[in-house]
């Protein structure tokens, strides 16, 4: 046998070494295994990713693709009962492989696709891929990683959500789209970020000490959303989706269609999105409805596989209501809230509108990035982009200024990178980069009001520097990163006569990380990262002033914050003792020194409209440490099932206390059944990957906080239970997946500590979402 | 080429630095800003009117409120009238009259720690409902204590009670609540 696949091999290279490279003549062939009994599997699908033109190994496990073009490849196999595999490939040349494929139940994380490993070495990495993105089109990048260890959305109502991930968000999370550190008006808890999932085939999570290729304040922790390349296969190729939600009453439409030829490759990705009135098992959510249309287009162009040009345009757009109920006045206003079952304002009526107080916002971007190969072992990467943020919040105000928003900031941010990565010797690779991103944010003076953030220029330039080898089974990786950041600031002042405060204020920022993996035995796996990084205080802590709605609370900055110091540990370790078995437990600790927060004031302060408590920007000491436990199994080929555990602890050294607003733990679970067989339901119809899954999310009380340091005790535990099932019809060639999804399957009333609407008002009842998914 | 590059990146930012200055805000005036509430209450049987006042002239933050209160007579009744003003505006702008053109979303109420003080509407909105810009003051026993004055945005006027001056059930959101002492002799 072994003899007869070689003599193939050798019949087929002979037979192609003459093709020419320009036309779209290649193919790739092969045969798949079993990566655990190594015998091959028979019938498994093969395609060159997302596309609907799949192909079947045949019995002995061979396949064959063809009318492929020269170019890198993604080449993606799924079969029943074990992991889809995804294979980067660079063809020039007619190709053989062979594939192992591995059963379902080995853990999650290791499909994380092998090139991008090498990056992260040592880091812990969650990834969200394409089909779990395309089940969830619906939900905001939030909701999309909420499930995965360690990771809790905070929200502001239903529609508005932000991630937080080991304790850290806002300022301290780095989410890079497509690359580009996201710019915007991160600092605000009621800020989502303004990215699409849908144009993106891979949300990458990470979680480690420190992550020095990336720019932006990052004490750990990153996420990145990132479309892949367009494949390289002739013909248009799409995919529509549409998902209506009955919580909400709520539409989504996704497009996406793309087209590969050798002169250019392109793609283009959208989104639209309306949401009415949510409502909670007793009454609904008035003004909670949601607008978003987005698009996304991908150019993609090579010469002579030496120079790669990438173009990603994006355009974000939405509008956001907030509950009415939850937009009050002062202090008394929100006892009186607190003892409301019912918000204020709650109308029997479900409606589409959406009145002040809302959000519109916009974000735009657009990205160049060439990519140069100096020699086969060495590669330039430039790249340069400009972001356009755009947010007007409203509240409600008196005489028809509604229409007038209460906050108006314009950002617009430049970023260009440029890095050179080298490979040489025994697996040495080395990166070199550096990274300017200059910020121009601008209040627009048509609110007349205060600005809550003064306007402001901010340079930033970074320079950083890997370094990672691999000796048989131990990776190691070193990094080391700087940072200067210039802040011009133009402040009004807050007493009178108003005068123009001008503040200046260089930092210099660094961090390091050092990550080593070891390999222990065939089923275990152990990686320990180290990292110390430094912050500078961002502009909201530094110069914020004025009277956050939601919360009643007046926010006020400290010009004299220092810098942030953060030293993070993470310990991993993974057992996969069995195909059917494996668990993975991260532990981390993470020590500040002048942490920033929000602190509340002793006195209230007085004001016409009543008395507001105060919170100040300060500085403490702090540890903020965890664990996060996952295990998956697999009983037979059809049951599979996955549990995850997270805890967080967050204590403040200084004044001998809790944290404030940290996650609360959480225990995740899911069972899954999958029908082995097709069922066919007319002539040349099939009914197939039938597969019924039950989960429950356990939220545990915030019991890690004192009296005083919120305005209401944190809500009880909670668990929810969702179910959905789904299965894909295939009528001749055409695919229509389908799948019905009940989210809060018992209808059960609850609220949680990181919402910050959890004064006022229950969190969504019982929704049903319906989805269909047609492939092109 | 590769160190030209850096340099070149490195000179662009560097430049970058020195030659931008951030554009001077527009400092515009505050809309909406209620900076001054004065309470004046002119006793039936005749004398001089009395002034209660709650001045905060530059917003929230800054210099604290000036409060002043009063000595009001026993057993007398006042005619009241609010007056809002924004002093920040040269003239001072008279936001009264913006509460009057809305003066079916707006209501005050007015509570004392002295219990035989009673505050009474003497004027009403288009649908019936009161205001409380105008309103008469009934003094019983000499005491001391203080009034609450609240201004309420988009109240449920038509909630129990809400009519005769029970804050309680009324909702909305509080534009304005000024406690200022009282004498009664």
């Amino acid at each position: 046998m072994f003899n007869k696949k070689l003599l193939l091999l050798f019949i087929f290279s002979l037979i192609f070494f003459e093709s020419s490279a320009q036309d779209c003549t290649l193919s790739i062939r092969g045969q798949v295994f079993d990566e655990v009994s190594k015998m091959p599997l028979s019938f498994v699908t093969l395609s060159v990713q997302q596309s609907t033109r799949n192909r079947m190994a045949n019995d002995k496990g061979y396949f064959y693709l063809d009318s492929l073009c020269v170019g890198e490849y993604q080449l993606s196999c799924t079969y029943l009962g074990y992991q889809s595999k995804i294979i980067s490939l660079d063809i020039r040349q007619d190709t053989f492989i062979n594939i192992q494929l591995t059963p379902t139940s080995i853990a999650l994380k290791t499909v994380v696709v092998e090139a991008k490993k090498e990056a992260f070495v040592g880091q812990s990495t969650t990834s969200i891929d394409r089909k779990n993105i395309e089940d969830n089109s619906n939900k905001n990048l939030s909701g999309l990683l909420e499930n995965e260890t360690g990771v809790y959305s905070i929200k502001n109502g239903s529609g508005i959500s932000k991630p937080i991930v080991h304790g850290l968000y806002g300022n301290r999370l780095t989410i890079l789209n497509n690359g580009i550190a996201q710019s915007g008006q991160q600092w605000g808890n009621d800020h989502s970020p303004e990215i699409d999932p849908f144009a993106a085939d891979k949300i990458i999570l990470l979680k480690g000490a420190s992550t020095v290729e990336y720019d932006g304040g990052n004490l750990g922790s990153v996420i990145l959303v990132e479309p892949s390349r367009i494949q390289r296969y002739v013909g248009l190729r799409g995919q529509v989706n549409y998902l209506l939600e009955t919580n909400g009453l709520g539409h989504n439409l996704n497009a996406r269609l793309q087209q590969y030829s050798p002169f250019i490759a392109w793609r283009i990705s959208g989104t639209l999105k309306k949401y009415g009135d949510k409502n909670t098992p007793d009454y609904f959510l008035n003004n909670t409805g949601l607008e978003q249309a987005s698009l996304a287009v991908q150019l993609e162009k090579s010469w002579k596989n030496k120079l790669f040009i990438d173009f990603y345009a994006s355009t974000f757009n939405t509008r956001l209501g907030v509950l009415r109920g939850s937009h009050i006045g002062n202090l008394t206003d929100l006892k009186q809230a607190l003892t409301n079952q019912v918000p204020f304002f709650t109308e029997p009526n479900f409606s589409y509108q959406i009145e002040a107080p809302k959000q519109h916002v916009s974000h735009h971007l657009v990205k160049i990035k060439t990519k140069y190969f100096l020699k086969k072992n060495q590669l330039l990467e430039l790249v340069v982009a400009g972001q356009l943020n755009d947010r007007k919040e409203f509240d409600v105000r008196r005489s028809g200024r509604i229409d007038i928003p209460a906050l108006s900031l314009l950002q617009y941010t430049f970023n260009s990178e440029l890095k050179y990565t080298n490979r040489w010797g025994q697996n040495w690779k080395i990166k070199l980069g550096m990274q300017n991103a200059i910020t121009d944010n601008t209040n627009d003076a048509e609110t007349g009001l205060l600005p809550l953030i003064p306007d402001y220029i901010q340079w930033k330039n970074g320079l950083f520097g890997t370094l990672s080898k691999t000796v048989k089974k131990i990776h190691f990786n070193l990094g080391v990163r700087y940072d200067y950041t210039y802040q011009k600031v133009v402040a009004i002042s807050t007493t009178l006569p108003r005068e123009i405060v001008r503040y200046n204020n260089p930092f210099h920022t660094f961090s390091s990380m050092a990550a080593i993996e070891i390999a222990l035995a065939k089923t275990q796996a152990i990686s320990f990262n180290t990292g110390y990084a430094t912050r500078n205080p961002a502009i909201n802590e530094l110069y914020s002033s004025g009277l956050h709605q939601g919360v009643s609370g007046i926010e006020e900055g400290n010009i004299h914050l220092k810098i942030e110091k953060a030293f993070k540990n993470t310990l991993e370790y993974k057992w996969f003792p069995t195909a059917n078995f494996s668990v993975s437990a991260l532990a981390y600790h993470q020590y500040f020194e002048d942490y920033i927060y929000l602190n509340p004031q002793p006195e209230l302060r007085l004001t016409i409209r009543g008395a507001f408590p105060v919170f100040e920007y300060q500085q403490t000491d702090a540890h903020i440490y965890g664990l996060d436990l996952s295990t998956q199994f697999a009983i037979g080929k059809s049951i599979s099932g996955v549990l995850k555990y997270s805890y967080l602890r967050g204590h403040d050294i200084a004044n001998k206390q809790p944290l404030i607003f940290m996650p609360p733990n959480r225990l995740f679970g899911s069972l899954k059944y999958a029908h082995q067989k097709n069922i066919k339901i007319a002539k040349a119809t099939y009914l197939q990957q039938i597969e019924f899954e039950l989960t429950n999310r356990f939220i545990f009380e915030q019991k890690n906080l004192l009296p005083e340091q919120d305005f209401a005790a944190a809500p009880p535990a909670y668990t929810l239970f969702g179910l959905k099932a789904s299965a894909a019809i295939h009528i001749k060639k055409y695919k229509i997946s389908c799948f019905v999804k009940i989210d809060n399957l018992f209808n059960v009333r609850y609220r949680d500590y990181l919402n910050r609407q959890r004064y006022f008002s229950d969190e969504m009842g019982r929704n049903i979402t319906l989805g269909l998914i047609f492939k092109l | 080429m590769k160190k030209n590059l850096f340099a070149a990146l490195g000179l662009t930012a560097v430049l970058f630095l020195t030659a931008c200055e951030k554009e001077e805000p527009h400092v515009h005036n505050e809309e909406e800003l209620i900076t001054t509430l004065n309470y004046t209450l002119t006793p039936t049987s005749g004398g001089n009117a009395i002034t209660l006042s709650f001045v905060d002239l530059d917003g929230d933050g800054g210099d604290a409120p000036t409060i002043t209160g009063g000595t009001l007579a026993a057993n007398e009744t006042y005619t009241g009238t609010l007056e809002l003003l924004d002093e920040t505006q040269k003239p001072a702008e008279n936001i009264t009259t913006e509460i009057a053109e809305e003066d079916d979303e707006h209501q005050f109420f007015f509570q004392s720690s002295i219990s035989d003080l009673t505050v009474a509407y003497t004027d009403q909105d288009a649908d019936g409902n009161p205001v409380g810009l105008s309103n008469t003051l009934t003094t019983g026993a000499a005491a001391t204590g203080s009034i609450t004055i609240t201004l309420r945005h988009e109240p449920s006027k038509s909630a129990t009670n809400v009519s005769t001056g029970d804050i309680t059930n009324a909702g909305g959101e509080t534009d304005i609540e000024v406690v200022i002492p009282i004498d009664v002799q």
